[in-house]
């Protein structure tokens, strides 16, 4: 079945503008009228991985909060005030690594209408001081954009903002959708990248490697500021000739000089959140590698340091220590 | 399986006669009927009787542990309903996306990830029949355009033991709230007249609610189970084999390697069970 079939409405959301906008995008789906967006997103037993072969879209008002701090194991580059926010609840895309697969009951796609209550909470915020803040963590905002224009409303908004920092984290190839906009000092556009191989089998119905870097390119050349997330690293068979050739490829294609900075994390995960996926995910070899678990419950590959120091003497080659980060 | 749940054996009927069911005497509680792959019971009226016999026939019958490999498990009510709007004409089959409990005001939201041939409405489930007049003069005010008694105690009968995906409520429109006098062969009509959409319904059902099937064959997690025994695992230990064989599967592409001589060793203490499990980790993670 077609991807959208069925958008449910919260009845408070019903006349907000971003309303009427995802609703003349799909003018052929099924409107249902709920009471609130849990009654749908939080049912029991929901089954994640049917779901997403066909999503559905459940636009609702958000309530307080808007801003929760960043968890611990999230890189927050030096900023002492890190926050994110989640205007949107889940992924276009399908990765098997994907951390929202456990997280949320259920995979349908849930947009907060009200997205200028977020940007009022974020000012209220910027009283007590400058602000790093993410609005692309728990879901692909430019890949949505098509659907709904948050990210060009984040960028728009951080751009009229002194102290305020945004990262708009994407696997998208969709830099088009917002390059009409002019590149502001507020907004690092993060791509998150991937070897072309791991992309190809872990990263379903996201942009290859080459177009992503092809949509990079085009943003470095506009002036934006652009960030290289290697996250999270994988195993692969002959991890070592993977990575290497995958930083060649990059830096073939892209300036490092104009590279704002880069992060790298091996892939982890908290032990409890492992365990629920990797028995969601009987599909997938990602979680098949020997873990071990450390410090703080969570849960990585036994040879991770190897892995990450590896990846940063590569890295090296191309980008001063000082620009990267994890 | 398939299982369905019908409120009258008017209803029953058709369903009874197109899947050649075949009656089951041994349930003394309430009128069963089955096939090799569908299972009806007949609930009698209302959301209270429905849930019952959804839930007796669903606890009774489904086995999750036992269910064949790509079998699929789905429970269908398909009932006759009276709809407000008259642009329903009578014998219209409507898959139900939304249901609302008229008394408790609850609403429940099946999931619908499949092509079908229906149309698509929302249902309100009221314990009493509701009459043209009653709406007209807003003594009952509904909310949804069609009318049941069943659908709320189904889904919510139904949703203890399945997926919303699996749930499915199929009514068709037998009258527009107007019935003075109640004709059972009217209802069979109305169903039969929906049985060629339910048929193509089934189809599609059957391919999205295919049980997971195991990475491990049967044959695999049978000697796994030798192995948990003759090792004397705890429950977190037979958790850890099962867990780390899977994921050997996964990561290798190939069959379990023959571990038959754990299958046979009869451990006498615990520490040796142990022992044995360290060595079919190494096996299993480090290859
Ligand atoms: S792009 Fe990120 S959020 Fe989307 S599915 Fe992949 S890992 Fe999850």
């Amino acid at each position: 079945m077609s991807k959208f079939s069925h958008i449910y409405i919260e009845e408070g959301a019903t006349a907000y503008p971003v309303t009427q906008h995802v609703l003349s995008r799909f003018p052929r789906s099924i409107r249902v009228a709920i009471r609130h967006y849990k009654d749908v997103f939080n049912r029991p037993h929901q089954n994640f991985r049917r779901q997403k072969a066909s999503p559905k879209l459940i636009l609702a008002v958000k309530q307080e909060p808007f801003l929760y701090p960043g968890p611990e194991v999230c890189e927050d580059f030096g900023h002492p005030n890190f926050y994110y926010t989640s205007p949107v609840l889940n992924c276009i895309y399908d990765c098997d690594y994907c951390y929202l697969q456990g997280l949320y009951p259920s995979a349908n796609i849930v947009i907060f209408v009200n997205i200028e209550d977020f940007f009022k909470a974020v000012d209220r915020k910027l009283e007590s001081g400058p602000l790093y803040l993410c609005p692309s963590y728990d879901t692909d905002l430019l890949a949505l954009e098509g659907i709904v224009p948050y990210a060009s409303r984040w960028i728009e908004f951080a751009a009229t903002r002194q102290d305020l920092v945004i990262e708009l984290r994407t696997k998208s190839a969709n830099y088009s959708a917002i390059a009409h906009l002019k590149p502001a000092e507020q907004v690092i556009l993060a791509w998150s990248l991937s070897p072309g191989e791991v992309a190809r089998r872990y990263e379903r119905l996201a942009p290859p490697l080459k177009t992503r870097l092809t949509a990079i390119k085009a943003a470095l050349q506009d002036g934006w500021q652009v960030r290289l997330c290697f996250e999270p690293l994988l195993k692969v068979y002959s991890w070592q000739h993977v990575y290497n050739e995958f930083l060649d490829e990059v830096f073939s294609i892209l300036p490092a000089e104009k590279i704002f900075d880069a992060n790298i994390g091996v892939f982890r995960m908290s032990k409890e959140h492992f365990k629920r996926i990797s028995r969601m995910r009987n599909d997938t070899d990602v979680f098949a590698f020997p873990m071990v678990c450390c410090e703080g419950e969570v849960v990585t590959y036994e040879d991770e340091k190897e892995l990450r120091d590896f990846f940063y003497q590569g890295l090296k080659r191309y980008l001063p220590e000082g620009k990267i980060y994890g | 399986m398939i299982y369905v749940v019908t409120a009258l054996p008017y209803e029953a009927s058709p369903i009874i006669k197109k899947y050649g069911l075949k009656r089951d005497e041994a349930c003394r509680h309430f009128p069963l009927y089955r096939a090799d792959n569908m299972v009806l019971i007949v609930s009698g009226v209302g959301k209270l009787a429905s849930a019952m016999a959804t839930a007796y026939l669903l606890a009774q019958n489904m086995k999750h542990e036992e269910a064949k490999e790509e079998e699929s498990l789905a429970v269908i009510n398909i009932g006759v309903c009276g709809a407000v709007d008259q642009r329903y004409p009578i014998g219209t089959s409507v898959l139900i996306y939304k249901v609302i409990d008229h008394e408790t005001g609850k609403q429940y939201f099946p999931d619908i990830l499949i092509q079908h041939p229906f149309e698509e409405g929302s249902v309100e489930t009221c314990n009493q029949v509701v009459r043209r007049e009653d709406v007209l003069s807003s003594r009952v005010e509904l909310q949804a355009n069609l009318v049941d008694m069943e659908a709320s105690g189904f889904f919510q009968a139904a949703s203890r033991f399945l997926a919303p995906h699996q749930i499915y409520i199929v009514k068709v429109v037998g009258d527009h709230l107007d019935v003075v006098d109640f004709n059972g062969q009217r209802v069979t009509q109305c169903i039969t007249g929906a049985l060629e959409a339910m048929d193509e319904l089934l189809k599609q059902v059957q391919k999205v609610c295919r049980v997971e099937s195991d990475v491990l064959t049967p044959d695999e997690r049978l000697q796994l189970g030798q192995v948990k025994q003759s090792l004397r695992l705890t429950v977190t230990q037979s958790h850890q084999l099962m867990d780390m064989a899977r994921r050997y599967k996964l990561r290798t592409g190939r069959s379990l390697p023959d571990l038959s001589e754990f299958a046979r060793t009869e451990v006498k203490v615990k520490a040796e069970g142990r022992k044995a499990l360290e060595k079919i980790r190494r096996l299993l993670l480090y290859e």
